[in-house]
């Protein structure tokens, strides 16, 4: 987090992604802003919020995985023992 | 029947249950008159209850419907409120008996591998608890966290993971269940709580499974446990157009792996559909049309040789496997599918907050092509009347370990706030459509909900035939005062004067 409030308040630049879909953040999309100004307005978030929301959501399915068993298998590891 | 504050019936309750669990409030009631399917929201007064009832014990429950019985008045039962058939949504007032705090765990029996539960817990918080004993209660419905052992009885209902584990019907093994004049009951195979088979007299467990609430409330579960996966492994493919998919799902649900859990297939408008809000696959390439997962649970050695084996089938037709970091995240999340926020688009593109309808037939896997076809057209049509409307894709998760057939979802988003009357009235023609196509392919029109909303509900005496008879008969010997959820699944016909 930075010191001060407006710089939490200011965004990195937008890099397009798709026609509807725009990126701030490494591995986070937004929705094309222009595609909320009608029925459901973008709201102002502080950036470390936005991390925040992210990371919460990453942990959340990691506690998930954790729950239903003991480990989670690796496809990239087994494709590897394919190729061998 | 309209219950006042002040009324003979509100003392009677307030006697049984002791006054602060009997709720009389606006909020207490509006919060009990919906769930989360859809539904013309300037209607939904016509839905309250008169009163909220919180009984602690299977004796409480009984006396509150010999009481309703007596005095003939409605009574609908609540768990989560998952529900997306209408099942707890009360159509002509009364009580709505609502059982989360029967929420105990009464008995785990590590010898015969049960536990035995009040049905207001939740299997995740269940779960939490069998895990420090290694084990799992496998019943993993999209409302994981947040629905309730007896609501998945009420509806019999569908899990993720049911492949491998068998859905609520295989897994709860018996349950006490009162009667709508309050005789208690115990139902499973035979008498015994923890008997997994018996052929001793009717088969009476799945009668008292799926009924909505319309012949008595469960009350007292005993579950079947597994032992805990030591590993999980659920490899997300993708696909250049849907029959590749399609031909890959069917043979990976062929395939008779032993820890195969289950196996997804999401057709072009459920990716188009995700490249518009999921960052998973925003990022994809035009070039990804279709894609099909599949998931394993046992022990690590079975998972990694199962494993190895659908890789190799996948790879041979034509799959793109697209990382661990998606397969790990996406299969996470199906867990949890009610605690995802969702909006739609008008026409225009603009962003719209929108509630969500889920189809979910189960369809024979040589069908699901022309379904698929025929059930995208109904969403066009709604979708050319309405902006209200929004296709949003279509799943088929199989429905057992051979691959016979599958939960068939087509995901409808649906903009409450705009739902008048006469999009409601469209909406309700298209529901009839949808079950329609369902049954013109053989097929049955709910393998998970349940089916007595209006529009499909119409057409289950055409899928039942004889046996929609038999239903009736049924509802009229146990219920003669139709207390129990009246209005739902057209049961009220059991009570017309013979001519």
């Amino acid at each position: 987090m930075t010191y001060r409030h407006q710089e939490e308040m200011s965004p990195p630049p937008a890099r397009r992604v798709t026609d509807v879909a725009i990126t701030r953040f490494e591995h986070v999309y937004e929705v094309e802003p222009a595609l909320m100004t009608e029925h459901v307005t973008q709201q102002s978030f502080p950036n470390w919020d936005t991390l925040r929301l992210v990371r919460s959501r990453a942990d959340h399915l990691a506690w998930m995985h954790r729950h239903f068993a003991g480990k989670v298998i690796s496809g990239e590891e087994l494709l590897h023992d394919l190729d061998e | 029947m309209t219950v006042l504050i002040g009324d003979p019936v509100l003392e009677e309750l307030r006697g049984i249950l002791g006054p602060e669990h009997v709720l009389t409030g606006k909020a207490d009631r509006l919060n009990r008159a919906r769930v989360p399917a859809p539904f013309p929201v300037h209607r939904w007064a016509e839905r309250m209850p008169d009163l909220v009832v919180l009984p602690a014990s299977t004796e409480e429950v009984a006396e509150v419907l010999r009481l309703a019985d007596a005095l003939r008045i409605p009574v609908v039962p609540r768990d989560g409120g998952t529900g997306l058939t209408d099942g707890a949504v009360p159509l002509r007032g009364g009580i709505v008996v609502d059982v989360k705090r029967i929420n105990q765990i009464k008995e785990i029996d590590l010898g015969n591998r049960t536990c035995t539960v009040g049905v207001g817990i939740n299997a995740l918080k269940l779960n939490e608890v069998l895990a420090r004993h290694g084990l799992i209660y496998p019943d993993d419905p999209a409302s994981y966290p947040c629905s309730l052992v007896g609501g998945r009885i009420g509806t019999s209902g569908w899990s993720l993971i049911g492949s491998r584990y068998g859905h609520t019907r295989d897994l709860v093994l018996s349950f006490d269940h009162v009667l709508p004049g309050g005789r208690v009951i115990h139902v499973g195979d035979g008498i015994g709580r923890k008997i997994t088979k018996s052929s001793s007299g009717y088969q009476l467990k799945h009668l008292f499974m799926g009924h909505q609430g319309t012949l008595g409330i469960a009350t007292e579960a005993t579950l079947k446990l597994f032992p805990k996966p030591e590993a999980e492994f659920s490899p997300f493919w993708a696909f250049e157009d849907y029959d590749s998919a399609y031909r890959a799902v069917g043979a990976l649900a062929r395939a008779g792996v032993a820890t195969f859990a289950g196996a997804v297939l999401f057709d072009e408008w459920k990716v188009d559909y995700l490249r518009r809000d999921d960052e998973a696959y925003i990022p994809q390439p035009s070039s990804v049309k279709a894609l099909v997962c599949a998931a394993l649970y046992g022990y690590e050695d079975e998972v990694r040789a199962g494993g190895r084996r659908l890789l190799r089938i996948a790879r041979s037709l034509g799959a793109r496997y697209l990382g661990d970091e998606i397969s790990e995240g996406d299969w996470a999340a199906r867990h949890d599918r009610y605690a995802t926020p969702l909006h739609g688009r008008t026409k225009s593109g603009q962003v719209v907050p929108m509630s969500w309808h889920c189809e979910d037939a189960s369809i024979n896997y040589t069908r699901l092509p022309a379904v698929r076809l025929a059930w995208h057209e109904i969403a066009a049509r709604l979708r050319r009347e309405s902006d209200v409307f929004d296709d949003w894709g279509m799943f088929a998760y199989t429905n057992g370990a051979t691959g016979a057939d599958y939960l068939t979802e087509i995901d409808i988003g649906i903009w409450e706030q705009r739902l008048d009357d006469t999009a409601w009235a469209a909406w309700v023609r298209a529901k009839r459509d949808l079950a329609a196509v369902t049954l013109e392919h053989g097929g049955s029109i709910s393998a998970c909900h349940g089916s007595c909303r209006e529009g499909e509900v119409d057409l289950v005496p055409e899928e039942l035939g004889g046996g929609y008879d038999v239903m009736l008969a049924v509802k009229r010997a146990i219920d003669p005062n139709n207390i129990m959820n009246p209005g739902k699944y057209l049961l009220d016909q059991a009570y017309a004067e013979e001519p």
